[in-house]
């Protein structure tokens, strides 16, 4: 059995709502007046309410352990994240820990703009707690990894935001701590460099037995880098443990399906100045969706948007159907229309015995003449299919996404 | 068997002296960070650090000593300014700093862990290097007025690290302490600001102690920056007086406002973050 690092019993940790936080010392005192004066008169019972941003929780992360820490936005994660960090004190409770943590909340933190990207690495180096010699003796790794060597002697006020991220990650990522915390740092920067991070994770956490806490929304990266979960809704740990049972039980619990969605105000609606989503719905055999669809129901996605401005174009609808690991699953593209003006709606039917049971993300997007992109309204439904018939594998998922009725004999 | 340990009870009693020294890297980085950045894109870049004390004196010189006629115990008024403004100068940057500790830093603060003291300590150095180069300024000047006038050094000279030490502990003392009221109550910022620029008119910067009643010196003399300063003075123009017991007496109180503020400090750097 291997050491246990960090050690984290019953922590609580309480924020205050509303004017207690007042910044100046005159709300104070006109605070505490009111307080004193309330003993005769009535409190309003909301001015001196808490939140508990995250109550008892208590876990074990062990050498080597890669542990991702999921929830929705809201649900404590980065209150956790803090507390372990040392940044915030907890209301209650105690965490207890061996070694170095070095924690990424933040791609370049405490860079400072005016100096060069050399003087940057030193300095940022030392804040996330190397020392001079480590650094050094990392230097040309960083430099290597980050792809900026012929800007070292810039400034980095004048890198682009690519460069800055791709330079502050380098350093993190060549920290040597013993626990290292990573906060959704991966959702900057460009694609490639982002899967060159997560290779380079994997890589230092499988073969160097990098201790690693992880918090990510993209339920495809915790899986594939890490062994163990922390599943936080409102403060509260609901589950920990095997990877995968925890990401299921997350999907499955938070129930995050929206089957619908109406836009009533022309203005307020998602879009840009072309093109204004009014409604996204799913059908199942011609019905309104409320739980899981068996996976021998008709589909139908149907999307009506405004055409805003003048003139008319050939106009497409595209939709792109993803499961929730963020992988595609497949896209299918309407008829081409001249459309003037005003409402439009387009539906995609899918025969049923398509898709596998499993829950899914549907995105869609307008086109013009072709290849022209109009507006992209991702994530605008998702729904769960479950089978009646099939024996279902794993975890309630199909390591398939289709499943489809081909024609499909035996004798 | 636990290396560290996080919870609300902190013991109540702790410097941070040792986890400090861990950290001396950061500290020169964040006193070599302020000193480059400080004069990037700008005209005439460090030499603000010798012309700033100068134009000042010039300006004492004329508004005190020619214009308000206050008298500089017969020591040429350049001369007798420039410590004074030197050393007051090296207070007041001192304080300004060390007070915004947490206002000034929280962005990072807020997601990186490191003894926030490193930040302070560092102010601290980096004030420290402007008045050095400073310093060197006014023994240039001294050694150019020695042609002219009687001037000679004494050994009170050899006292000169203690006046030093005394502006320094008394501005972290009181900074570190302030910075800690003013991560709460942002306004403290202006009031300290205000009670800084009448605070300078009770140390003998732009006068000498000679000036104050009798009746009066005891208090005056309490203010750890009049010996500091005086004793720079009589090291190098051997006037007003040199007076050990004032020297002793700001020693043990800047000593202990030091520990007071390290100690406040240290006990509340991580929970003022949930104010800030």
């Amino acid at each position: 059995m291997s050491d246990i690092l960090i050690q984290a019993e019953n922590i609580s940790k309480r924020y205050r709502f509303g004017v207690l936080n007042a910044n100046s010392m005159k709300e104070d005192l006109l605070l505490w007046w009111r307080r004193k004066r309330a003993r005769q008169a009535a409190v309003d019972p909301k001015a001196d309410s808490h939140f508990w941003a995250l109550k008892d929780i208590g876990f074990e992360i062990r050498q080597g352990d890669v542990v991702g820490l999921i929830g929705k936005n809201g649900a404590g994660k980065s209150t956790l994240l803090k507390i372990i960090s040392r940044i915030t004190l907890p209301t209650s409770g105690v965490i207890r820990g061996k070694g170095r943590i070095a924690s990424l909340l933040e791609v370049g933190t405490g860079f400072h703009p005016e100096l060069t990207g050399r003087e940057n690495i030193l300095l940022n180096g030392s804040i996330l707690g190397m020392t001079k010699k480590e650094i050094e003796s990392r230097f040309d790794e960083i430099i290597d990894f980050s792809g900026v060597e012929a800007f070292l002697d810039t400034p980095v006020k004048r890198y682009s935001s690519g460069m800055y991220v791709r330079l502050a990650f380098s350093i993190a990522i060549h920290l040597d701590p013993d626990i290292l915390i990573l906060d959704e740092v991966l959702s900057v920067g460009d694609f490639d460099f982002q899967q060159k991070c997560l290779a380079k994770i994997e890589d230092i956490s499988k073969k160097q037995g990098q201790t690693i806490l992880f918090v990510s929304h993209n339920m495809q990266s915790v899986k594939s880098l890490c062994n163990t979960a922390l599943y936080l809704e409102k403060g509260k740990l609901i589950a920990q443990g095997n990877v995968s049972s925890v990401v299921s039980k997350y999907l499955l619990r938070e129930n995050v399906y929206v089957h619908g969605q109406k836009f009533t105000d022309k203005h307020g609606a998602p879009g840009n100045d072309v093109v204004r989503i009014s409604e996204v719905e799913i059908r199942a055999n011609n019905h309104a969706v409320s739980g899981p669809v068996d996976t021998q129901a008709e589909l139908a996605f149907r999307v009506s948007f405004w055409k805003l401005g003048g003139g008319s174009s050939l106009i497409q609808v595209r939709i792109t159907v993803i499961n929730f690991l963020g992988e595609g699953v497949f896209s299918s593209i309407s008829e081409e229309k001249y459309l003037p003006g005003g409402i439009a709606e387009s539906i995609c039917q899918v025969p049923g015995g398509f898709l596998a049971g499993g829950s899914y993300i549907v995105n869609f997007a307008i086109l013009a003449n072709y290849h022209q992109v109009l507006f992209e309204y991702n994530q605008g439904l998702s729904f769960e299919m479950k089978s009646s018939t099939e024996p279902l594998a794993g975890a309630g998922r199909w390591p398939v996404p289709v499943y489809p009725n081909f024609p499909f004999t035996l004798h | 068997m636990w290396d560290w340990e996080v919870k609300r009870k902190q013991r109540w009693f702790r410097l941070g002296i040792r986890e400090l020294f861990h950290y001396k890297d950061l500290i020169l980085r964040f006193s070599k960070r302020d000193l480059l950045a400080g004069y990037q894109q700008t005209l005439i870049g460090p030499l603000w650090i010798i012309i700033q004390p100068l134009l000042t004196t010039l300006t004492y010189v004329l508004i005190f000593s020619r214009v308000a006629r206050i008298g500089t115990d017969g020591v040429p008024p350049l001369l007798f300014y420039l410590p004074g403004i030197i050393l007051w100068n090296y207070f007041s940057e001192c304080l300004n700093s060390t007070m915004n500790t947490f206002q000034h830093n929280a962005h990072i603060f807020n997601k990186v862990f490191f003894p926030r003291l490193t930040v302070p300590v560092s102010q601290v150095l980096t004030s420290s290097f402007r008045m050095m180069i400073q310093l060197l300024i006014f023994f240039i000047i001294y050694g150019i007025y020695m042609f002219n006038y009687d001037l000679s050094v004494n050994s009170a000279t050899l006292l000169l690290p203690v006046s030093l030490l005394l502006c320094a502990g008394f501005a972290l003392g009181a900074g570190l302490i302030i910075s800690i009221a003013t991560a709460k109550y942002k306004d403290l910022d202006a009031v300290v600001q205000f009670a800084l620029r009448l605070f300078m008119f009770a140390a003998p910067v732009v006068y000498s102690s000679t000036i104050i009643p009798e009746e009066w010196k005891w208090l005056f003399w309490l203010n750890p920056l009049t010996p500091a300063i005086e004793t720079v003075r009589y090291a190098f123009f051997g006037s007003p007086a040199l007076s050990w017991s004032a020297l002793l007496i700001s020693m043990t109180s800047v000593m202990f406002l030091l520990v007071i503020g390290l100690v406040v400090f240290k006990r509340n750097e991580v929970r003022v973050m949930d104010t800030i």
